[in-house]
């Protein structure tokens, strides 16, 4: 084990990194990329697993470039079958240099039994540099017959370095360049062209075709592309390419190096529309949170429910502990209603009035997208959506909620204190008393004063007592008064106390229904912004 | 004009002062000085005034001028390596070379069109369905009657308006392919179709395709005995079109319509690229031949595909190389699929063949030749051998040069051949042209689904405000506080006695207007959460229609509703108001046994009218029936059912107008990012199936 601890650690952590990305990217990030970051963290699962000591180094091209030649020539026996008819190679071949371990490295990558070859490298002096070595000799990629075959796709994808074979006829391919080499851009620690046949051009076009591939590679964003000129017929540039192949066998870190470009390059993709905003504040703010409780309540009618409770109570309360006298008065008026044959209206605002606190659905929706608007400020448009959702996630339970809580706090407008008891049978007592004395001042008056006759008691026979039962009458008519403006002017203070304690109730209800509704998803929903952009920033690099 | 100036000084001048025109020294072998395009004005300029002048001269000898300083253009040496068994001219080309060179390569530009008819004075500005072969003798003259060939043009040119006319605005899928499917149409209509129903005896222009580094270059060369097209180990190696043809054909194809949208060259030159083609006159081609060597189909260089394939749309017959390391290429079989298509004349040249294993290759190329019906093809095998100065040996070539012989010679069968190709592609048109009238069909109705998921959306919010304010939810929260309140406090009651009780109402202005904001607050609330529901829904629906619909729910800001849309929606509402109260004052007569009881606050009537009508959900049924809820039977008491019931009518009806108008705006922004992609002419398709139809009846 010749690994260095140090890009295991690193890549380890950036795939973790992007399991998380995967997880709390769902629904959030384009689902093909999601897909695709899944496979990546499948293959390189499976592949740190399996063997760490092979390196596999696949031979891929255009049919008819040479790659079984080739394959053989490095193998150094006819393992490949090559031909003049093409394409040739249907099934990959393998080469092993170093059989042990290498079982189930091949079984993942699905290697057939018989297409299986091993060089013991006990009996090849000379090269146990390539000990570790698993070479595959792939299909063609752009024949008629690749089209419904993607076993070359398959094996590129999976393979820890990629050797290009190409030819002086073939090298400028766009089946090659365009499908696999420009897309491969960023793997160039792990890719390896050959321009193979080389012998077919003379040596002042050897060097032409050379530097003309390389400046094309160069073109498509290959930053160093290493480039061997063989010829597999005359055995030129054999050693040169299995030296290139020693050194990557040798260092054991293809693999990782391999993954470590998928990854890079599929994060670019992933990362292509951060936004600027990495971080936001995952906890929701002072201000919004009182923005959306005034919403909310307002929602409910909340100042208003106070407000009417202050004036419906001061109405009402006059048939209770006003000045029954006053009533009496207003009652003798006509009352045009009663001609337009209405029913009896006043029972009507009674039950409306009954009717209690119940919160407006649309005002509501309003509150919670206003909120949802505010937060996510900034976010990619995506993000902002999930936000939204969020936020509404359990918001269809609000007016519901809300219209419960509050019910329960809010008074009915139609409830009446004892007191207001009370205070009407001590009106109609003072009325009574009220009477009395207007019997006793006509009884006086009819005995004392007119000698009626015999008064059934003395002293109603006396007039001297007539100021004395005037007065007290004036008393009970002024006391029966005075307690109605004071039992009027109690009861507006108490309203206008209920009135505040009740708003105050209500924003206290309306606050912690709003919490657990609303922000507590919210917020969720805004640490799980910052968790995917730690996560994908951590994956990148 | 420069040649027409050149020209007028004599064609067997002593050139002066060499002009910049020709600096033959300079051109010498990299080719990439430039050179003057060949501009067939100017040159039937100059030969108007300088035919007298070539009366007496022999053509040959002006041919050998050209052909040879062409050669030497190219590499001086060549001469030296021409192979013993090169044409008998050759001797006679040597010669020239040491002659005069300046003015033969300043002729050589005018001399392509000139001596095409040295004896034979034709009129050259002829109507195209009457204009003549280029060469009296050379073809026979075969062409369409004059009536089907102008119900033909007129039915070309009906086609070709109809093509050029759509416009596929949607980036659904396969948009990329039918647009680039019209442009291919239109390229062919104007390089080949027209011209070759024109003149459909003109030279077969045979196209030879294939891969890059199949040797196309080598051969063309080979066949032309010069080095008409540069050849190498880089790839691709050719990026523009070399034409090489018989010099008495040389006019028809500097000057004619076929490919007339390319300017013509007489040398590649660097960054010309698509739209150019190089015209090499040869002597060793035969008549009524010309070969067309292509840039590659399968490398790097995307834009060379789409020359090769525009120079195959323009060809007679096509001639695909291929090589014995590609010949299972996929995109060569894409080629001889689209060969197959259009029932062009295909020829198929297998080279690089080695040697030794050429009997296994050959088979297998037959057989899969076979496999895939194009067996009866014929074929040309060549074998590897060592390319010298961008030529294979003759020997290689000598089946090839036969048949361009024998197709040269024998009219009838060149005039087969073409008619063959000519009808193969009017016949793809068959196919081609309805393809992109149903693809113009798909964009109709997609654009036509997202449009109708647009008022889909919005009827939905419609009908949502509808029940918000039938069902009572609108009486809630603040307003129905508010209503208790105005109720509860004796405001109601109030109201109705002003006469009576004159000052009552000193709160009453407040409630009031406490109530009526509130019922303006709420009525917007519902129109502003049912617009933004909307919104996301057209972005919903839109997402899911596969291609451009995504696409354009992804333009910022279609998720929510538009920024004036609040305002709109406050505004909206407070003119409603406004006129709800104009509605109750002017059509809400009082019963004239009330009128003498009690009068009323039309301002309170009408906001009592909204809070039924909004909130308790008034309906015609219910204004009818006895147990109703209050504000009903108040305002049924003093204005009388038959009233109420129209008001109700009325105001609602204008509610919903309002609304509508609203939702209208904002469906104005989809449809403009409808729009912006493109109205599709739903005609379109109608005129393409009938321009097609005209075609079929004019063949």
């Amino acid at each position: 084990m010749t690994i260095s601890a140090e890009p295991r650690h690193g890549l380890g952590s950036r795939l973790a990194a992007l399991a998380r990305v995967v997880d709390l990217g769902q629904g959030r990030v384009d689902p093909e990329l999601l897909d695709e970051s899944t496979q990546l963290l499948l293959r390189a699962g499976n592949r740190l697993k399996l063997s760490p000591d092979h390196t596999v180094v696949a031979l891929a091209g255009g049919t008819g470039s040479g790659k079984s030649s080739l394959f053989n020539s490095v193998s150094g026996l006819e393992l490949s079958p090559t031909g003049v008819r093409r394409p040739t190679t249907a099934r990959t071949h393998a080469c092993v240099w170093g059989l042990e371990g290498a079982a189930p490295l091949l079984d993942w990558l699905q290697i057939q039994w018989r297409h299986r070859f091993a060089r013991a490298s006990a009996l090849d002096k000379g090269e146990s540099q390539l000990h570790g070595l698993i070479l595959l000799d792939l299909p063609d990629h752009d024949s008629i017959r690749a089209l419904t075959d993607t076993e070359a796709d398959r094996l590129i994808t999976a393979a820890d370095l990629i050797v290009w074979v190409l030819d002086p006829q073939k090298y400028a391919d766009a089946a090659t360049h365009r499908r696999y080499v420009t897309e491969l851009a960023g793997h160039d620690a792990v890719t390896v062209f050959v321009l193979n046949q080389i012998d077919r051009l003379s040596p002042e076009d050897q060097a032409i075709c050379v530097a003309d591939l390389e400046e094309l590679l160069a073109r498509e964003g290959v930053a160093n592309p290493k480039v061997v000129a063989t010829s597999a017929s005359t055995g030129k540039g054999i050693d040169s390419l299995k030296a290139v192949l020693a050194e990557s066998v040798s260092m054991r870190r293809a693999g990782y190096l391999r993954l470590e470009a998928d990854l890079d390059k599929l994060m670019v993709r992933v990362a292509k529309d951060m936004p600027e905003m990495l971080r936001v504040e995952p906890a929701v703010d002072g201000a919004r949170r009182a923005g959306l409780t005034d919403a909310l309540c307002d929602a409910v009618g909340a100042p208003a429910v106070g407000e009417a409770i202050e004036n419906v109570y001061g109405v009402r309360s006059v048939d209770w502990v006003g000045w029954p006298y006053a009533r009496w008065a207003a009652a003798l008026g006509r009352d045009p209603l009663k001609n337009l044959r209405l029913g009896d209206v006043k029972e009507d605002i009674r039950a409306l009035v009954s009717g209690s606190v119940q919160a407006q659905p649309a005002e509501v929706d309003n509150a919670v997208q206003a909120l949802a608007d505010g937060l996510s400020q900034g976010m990619p448009e995506i993000w902002q959506d999930s936000l939204r959702d969020a936020a509404r996630s359990r918001a269809g339970q609000l007016p519901t909620v809300l219209t419960d809580e509050l019910g329960e706090i809010a008074p009915p407008l139609d409830r009446v204190p004892f007191w207001w008891w009370l205070a009407k049978i001590w009106q109609y007592l003072l009325v009574l008393l009220f009477v009395a004395g207007l019997a006793a001042f006509g009884a006086i008056l009819a005995y004392g004063v007119f000698d009626a006759g015999e008064p059934p008691v003395k002293l109603l026979g006396e007039v001297s007592v007539l100021p004395w039962v005037g007065l007290m009458m004036a008393s009970v008519l002024g006391l029966g008064l005075l307690t109605a403006v004071a039992s009027r002017n109690f009861i507006v203070l108490a309203a206008g106390k209920e009135r505040d304690r009740l708003e105050r109730d209500m924003r206290r209800r309306v606050a912690t229904v709003a919490q657990e509704l609303v922000l507590e998803p919210v917020e969720r929903e805004l640490q799980r912004y910052n968790d995917y952009h730690e996560a994908l920033n951590t994956a990148r690099y | 004009m420069k040649s027409a100036a050149n020209k007028s000084s004599g064609p067997d001048h002593d050139e002066g002062g060499p002009s910049d025109a020709t600096p033959e020294g300079a051109s010498t072998g990299d080719g990439e000085t430039p050179e003057p395009v060949i501009n067939p004005a100017a040159v039937s300029a100059a030969r108007a005034k300088t035919l007298p002048a070539q009366e007496g001269r022999r053509p040959e000898s002006a041919w050998a001028h050209l052909s040879v300083s062409a050669a030497a253009d190219e590499d001086p040496g060549q001469a030296a390596d021409t192979p013993a068994d090169d044409h008998d001219d050759d001797p006679v080309a040597q010669d020239a070379t040491d002659e005069d060179q300046t003015a033969a390569t300043d002729e050589s530009a005018d001399t392509t069109s000139e001596a095409e008819e040295p004896d034979s004075e034709q009129p050259e500005d002829a109507e195209p369905e009457e204009a003549p072969a280029p060469k009296g003798g050379a073809f026979t003259e075969e062409k369409l009657p004059e009536a089907v060939s102008s119900a033909l043009t007129d039915a070309l040119a009906q086609l070709r308006e109809a093509v050029t006319g759509l416009h596929f605005g949607l980036d659904i899928p396969g948009a990329d392919e039918a647009r680039k499917a019209q442009a291919a149409v239109l390229t062919q209509i104007d390089d080949y179709v027209i011209p070759r129903v024109h003149m459909s005896t003109a030279p077969a222009l045979i196209v030879v395709a294939g891969s890059t580094g199949a040797g196309k270059s080598t051969l063309v060369n080979t066949l032309a005995a010069q080095r008409v097209s540069a050849t190498g180990v880089r790839r691709p190696t050719t990026g523009t079109p070399v034409l090489a043809c018989h010099p008495d054909d040389g006019d028809w194809f500097t000057k004619g319509d076929l490919l007339g949208g390319l300017t013509r060259l007489d040398r590649p030159r660097e960054g010309t690229g698509q739209d150019s083609i190089v015209i090499a006159p040869t002597e060793r081609l035969p008549q009524g031949v010309a070969l067309l060597d292509t840039p590659d189909i399968d490398s790097v260089v995307e834009e060379h595909h789409q020359i090769a394939h525009r120079m195959l749309d323009a060809a007679d017959l096509w001639v695909f190389v291929t090589t014995a390391a590609r010949y299972a290429d996929a995109p060569s079989w894409g080629l001889l699929r689209l060969a197959k298509e259009r029932n062009a004349r295909l020829v198929i040249v297998l080279s690089r063949v080695p040697a030794k294993s050429r009997d296994v290759i050959v088979k297998h190329f037959a057989r899969m030749l076979d496999e895939y019906g194009l067996g009866e093809v014929e074929r040309f095998i060549i074998n590897e051998t060592e390319v010298r100065d961008g030529r294979l040996p003759d020997d290689q070539v000598t089946e090839l040069r036969m048949w361009l012989a024998e197709l040269s010679v024998d009219d009838q069968r060149r005039t087969q051949a073409v008619q063959t190709t000519l009808n193969g592609v009017l016949n793809s048109f068959r196919n081609r042209v309805p393809a992109l009238a149903r693809h113009l069909e798909t964009q109709v109705a997609l654009r036509a689904d997202l449009r109708s998921d647009v008022d889909a959306a919005f009827m939905g919010a419609l009908a949502e405000i509808d029940e918000a304010t039938r069902n009572g939810s609108l009486l809630r929260g603040e307003v129905l506080a508010r209503w208790q309140d105005f109720a509860g406090s004796g405001d109601l009651m109030r109201t109705l006695q002003l006469r009576r009780a004159s000052k009552a109402g000193q709160h009453g202005p407040e409630r009031l207007r406490a109530l009526k904001s509130a019922l303006h607050t709420g009525l917007e609330s519902v129109i502003t959460s049912a617009a933004q529901r909307a919104a996301e829904d057209v972005v919903t629906r839109w997402r899911q229609r596969a291609g451009a619909g995504d696409r354009l729910a992804a333009l910022p800001g279609l998720g929510r509703p538009s920024e004036e849309a609040a305002r709109r929606t406050a505004r909206m509402v407070t003119s409603w108001q406004d006129h709800v109260t104009e509605l109750v004052r002017t059509e809400g007569v009082t019963k004239r046994s009330v009128a003498k009881l009690v009068s009323f606050d039309v301002q309170s009537l009408a906001l009592i009218f909204t809070v039924g009508l909004l909130g308790y959900g008034t309906t015609d049924v219910s204004v009818g029936s006895g147990n109703s809820a209050l504000p009903q039977r108040l305002l049924r008491g003093l204005l009388g059912a038959e009233s109420l019931r129209s008001i109700s009518a009325k105001a609602r009806s204008d509610l919903r107008a309002r609304i509508g108008l609203l939702f209208d705006d904002e469906t104005l922004r989809y449809v403009d990012a409808l729009d912006s992609a493109g109205i599709p002419d739903e005609a379109a398709a109608t005129r393409l199936y009938q321009a097609t139809y005209n075609l079929e009846v004019a063949r």
